[in-house]
């Protein structure tokens, strides 16, 4: 019955979300219209260039993956009204533990090595974030302000082995030595770069929405996140949950983090995670915190991305008027979501 | 001719509640004028249309001998009207000169504000008066009473003449409130004009040069100070007995459940405490009411015993063992209900479901494995939901719900458990006449099964309906400790609850000297 009205919410949200998308598809329409002296070339490969060959598909599907557990880090943390903006700094340390951890051990079995690898990026990430949490519930910290800020000093962090302890001296790319071939993921739709993380973020999906919604901590969680004077009344300990759902945030984003290093990079590369915190609020707010929702999320945004790549490509429009077509979308749609995020925040 | 002439003035809230119903109220120039009422009698909604807060449906208002329209707290400054509010309007980590003429700054070459010029233009204020704050000190160090001076020097800054002051003394010390008073009559001699609402009819008697008696939206009579007793004041207030048609069968009090010993509650910056070495038990198959006008103590009671906050000395036993600083989880899994008077923040969530709503104190009873059980869930929901009639079934957020609904979805919830000790404040606040039966025998159920009740409410017609013993609550003490015998009158009672009467004033004083 609650998942049914979670659903229910979902189809609602995605109404709005559709009048706003049309509307952004519409200025982006003019935006190359003025731009681009084959226009219609363009519109084709921004809009429908992903699904032109299977490299491109291939590409965006895995473009989504990292994106569904950015969201779903970001959806579990505002079920329980808590704010992680770390994202970037987590998903970043999340991909040196797991390279970190198979060069460890280059000899182990490669499923159990890339196990411990994908733990080890979770525990690393979790405990980044959770620090956040236990600030917030020792000081009262802003824990929105504290994991931002924990995440710019991690990044330089993380810069320092990639170019310093772990750094691949015969590589002219900034990036940490290659992990050993037996550890990396399978890839599902040869050429391109998907691979068999996407079933792990599936997987991760379906176990946070049961989580969120079926466990008893996901029920407090939200009660939590819904009203904290409530919860403590009924007897739930308010104070775990504003760390509990830190950690776990940051252990996704962590996971995220060491996937794209297992099954795309084989290595930490410099600066792969730039960017990618903001995207999972966007996703998050896009699947109205919904875990289920986070998957159709991931890929719209990532459908934006590769069409972006396609159009730049195959017409003539230069890398700037895609990003700022592609900016456009994004823009209406964390303006819509922002929105909400503020009612979030000033109900918690 | 009156100085403020207030004229049929109506405001209706949503609930088609008449808080104002064709009020006349006037006010002669250089007087202070009290107004006195129950909790709810409208005197606060009254202010705040005269202060332009809230603006009347019907009526009008004439300052000086010219009608005028108050929009706004602005318009009502520049009429001369200020108000200083029972919770200040501070900003703790300005200074105290920078409080005050926020909003209306000096300033210096059109752009920087003259901090210079404020300070010394404030402090002419102060000295005039006689204040004793720092314009330069920050507000977050001040003594509450101190915080108060500076709300009132706010508004002097802002040249009113006509000064609201809401229950100002109820966060005072006798000290503060003795100065506060001197303040008032200096302001009069210099020509200003005060409203002071108040519940305490000492304080009445002391300050005021007439006093406004209202009742239920209406005003109920108009005196002179001189010419009016307190024990008149206090049978104006309350009105006469409403009978409630409350059974309640005769049965013995068993062992105690609850008892509070010397409870006392402080809060930091605060001189005067909270709860001041409360003492009471309640047994089972007992019904202790606890009487109070609000800001006496009632809602500090109810958060101390039920583990919401820390009492600062004292003892507070649940079946002869201490429980104070545990949890409330703990509380609850030892047989404590909870019906908070804050329904709607505290007992209810309201973006949640009925049936999240109604899991949360016993969520444990449906788990398996770290999972909720879903179908026994729906069971158990749809059970309360329909032993109770709660309208809109099970699976609605609450928020969507009436009043009367949410306070049912509350005591679903909490009566539905093996309770031995059952705490209720204000259980039928804004509930209809059937609503409140329901509630009333609900309550004696759980006295009959052998629960007992703290039963906290500022309703005396309910109180001397249900309650075995009545307490009353005054300024943070206990000032009385009765059973509810068929002799005992409401007016009594009000007048306990008013500060007139004080079964335990000797003792107090000399607890108080006593070291702890």
């Amino acid at each position: 019955m609650k998942e049914r009205r979670s659903l229910g919410e979902l189809v609602t949200g995605f109404t709005g979300l559709a009048l706003t998308l049309l509307l952004s598809f519409g200025l982006v329409v003019v935006l190359i219209f003025v731009l681009s002296r084959t226009p219609a070339r363009t519109l084709y490969f921004f809009f429908v260039g992903a699904f032109t060959n299977s490299y491109y598909l291939g590409n965006m599907l895995n473009v989504a993956v990292p994106l569904v557990f950015t969201g779903l880090g970001i959806s579990v943390a505002f079920k329980a009204a808590v704010f992680n903006l770390g994202g970037e700094g987590q998903i970043y340390a999340g991909g040196l533990a797991a390279t970190a951890v198979c060069l460890a051990l280059p000899a182990a079995n490669g499923f159990l090595g890339g196990l411990s690898a994908l733990a080890g990026a979770a525990v690393l990430s979790g405990a980044i974030a959770g620090v956040s949490g236990l600030l917030r519930m020792k000081w009262n910290t802003d824990e929105m302000i504290s994991s931002f800020l924990l995440s710019v000093a991690v990044v330089l962090v993380v810069n320092y082995f990639i170019t310093g302890p772990l750094d691949d001296p015969k590589n002219n790319l900034q990036s940490t030595l290659a992990i050993g071939a037996h550890y990396g993921l399978s890839g599902i739709f040869p050429p391109s770069k998907l691979n068999s993380s996407a079933f792990f973020a599936l997987a991760a999906a379906l176990l946070m929405f049961f989580f969120v919604y079926k466990s008893r901590a996901g029920y407090e969680m939200r009660m939590c996140g819904q009203n904290r004077e409530f919860s403590r009344y009924g007897g739930i300990n308010v104070s775990k949950y504003l760390v509990l759902p830190m950690i776990l945030s940051g252990a996704l984003h962590g996971l995220g983090g060491g996937l794209m290093v297992l099954g795309t990079y084989r290595a930490t590369i410099e600066g792969f995670s730039f960017g990618m915190g903001w995207n999972g609020i966007a996703v998050a707010l896009i699947a109205k915190n919904n875990p289920l929702g986070v998957i159709p999320a991931a890929l719209l945004f990532a459908y934006l991305d590769a069409g972006a790549k396609a159009a730049m490509i195959n017409s003539d429009i230069t890398f700037e008027i895609a990003a700022i077509a592609q900016s456009f979308i994004f823009y209406f749609v964390t303006a819509r979501a922002l929105y909400s995020l503020t009612r979030i925040r000033s109900r918690a | 001719m009156p100085y403020l002439e207030m004229k049929g003035i109506t405001k209706l809230y949503p609930n088609h509640m008449r808080a104002n119903d064709a009020i006349d109220f006037s006010l002669e120039k250089n007087e202070i004028h009290a107004i006195v009422g129950e909790n709810g009698a409208g005197k606060s909604t009254l202010m705040k249309i005269l202060y332009g807060l809230e603006q009347a449906d019907a009526g009008s208002i004439a300052l000086a001998g010219r009608t005028v329209h108050i929009r706004g707290p602005l318009d009502a400054n520049r009429l001369g009207i200020g108000m200083v509010h029972q919770h200040f309007k501070l900003i703790p980590e300005f200074s105290v000169a920078e409080n005050i003429v926020l909003g209306i700054e000096p300033r210096k070459n059109l752009l920087f504000v003259d901090r210079n010029a404020a300070v010394q233009r404030i402090s002419e204020v102060i000295a005039s008066h006689g204040f004793s704050v720092d314009p330069r000190a920050r507000v977050m160090t001040l003594t509450v009473g101190q915080m108060q001076q500076v709300e009132i020097v706010k508004m002097l800054y802002r040249n009113v003449d006509l000064l609201i002051l809401d229950e100002p003394t109820s966060v005072l010390t006798e000290q503060e409130i003795h100065r506060l008073f001197e303040t008032l009559r200096s302001l009069r001699r210099d020509g200003a004009t005060c409203i002071i609402i108040t519940h305490k009819l000492q304080e009445v008697m002391e300050i005021s040069d007439r006093v406004t008696v209202m009742r239920k939206g209406k005003v109920i009579a108009v005196r002179r100070t001189a010419e009016v007793t307190k024990a008149e004041l206090s049978r104006l207030m309350v009105g006469r007995s409403v009978l409630f048609q409350i059974e309640r069968p005769k049965n013995a009090c068993g062992s105690a459940v609850l008892e509070l010993v010397n409870v006392t509650l402080k809060q930091r910056g605060r001189d005067r405490a909270l709860l001041d070495a409360v003492t009471l038990t309640v047994r089972s198959c007992e019904i202790v009411a606890v009487a109070g006008v609000s800001g006496n103590g009632l809602g500090e009671l109810e958060d101390v015993v039920t583990g919401l906050r820390r009492i600062t000395s004292g003892r507070i036993l649940h079946n002869g063992e201490d429980i104070a600083g545990l949890t409330p989880a703990t509380l609850r899994e030892r047989g404590f209900a909870y019906v908070p008077a804050d329904r709607l923040r505290r007992g209810s969530s309201l973006k949640s479901t009925v049936t999240e709503n109604m899991i949360v104190t016993s969520r444990h009873r449906f788990l398996r494995a770290g999972f909720l059980k879903g179908k026994k869930i729906r069971q158990f929901a749809e059970r309360l939901t329909e032993s109770f009639s709660i309208d809109g079934g099970p699976r609605v957020p609450v928020g969507t719900l009436s009043g009367g609904n949410i306070q049912k979805v509350i005591l679903a919830r909490e009566l539905a458990s093996d309770s031995n000790l059952v705490i209720v404040s204000e259980p039928t606040w804004g509930l209809d006449v059937a609503s409140s039966q329901f509630v009333y025998e609900k309550i004696l159920e759980m006295r009959k099964a052998g629960a007992g009740v703290l039963f906290i409410s500022s309703n005396l017609d309910e109180i001397l309906g249900i309650a075995d013993t009545i307490a009353v609550m005054y300024r943070g003490r206990i000032v009385a400790n009765l059973p509810n015998l068929p002799g005992l009158s409401k007016e009594r009672i009000g007048e306990y609850m008013l500060g007139l009467r004080d079964d335990f004033a000797p003792a107090g004083a000399q607890r108080k000297d006593a070291p702890a």
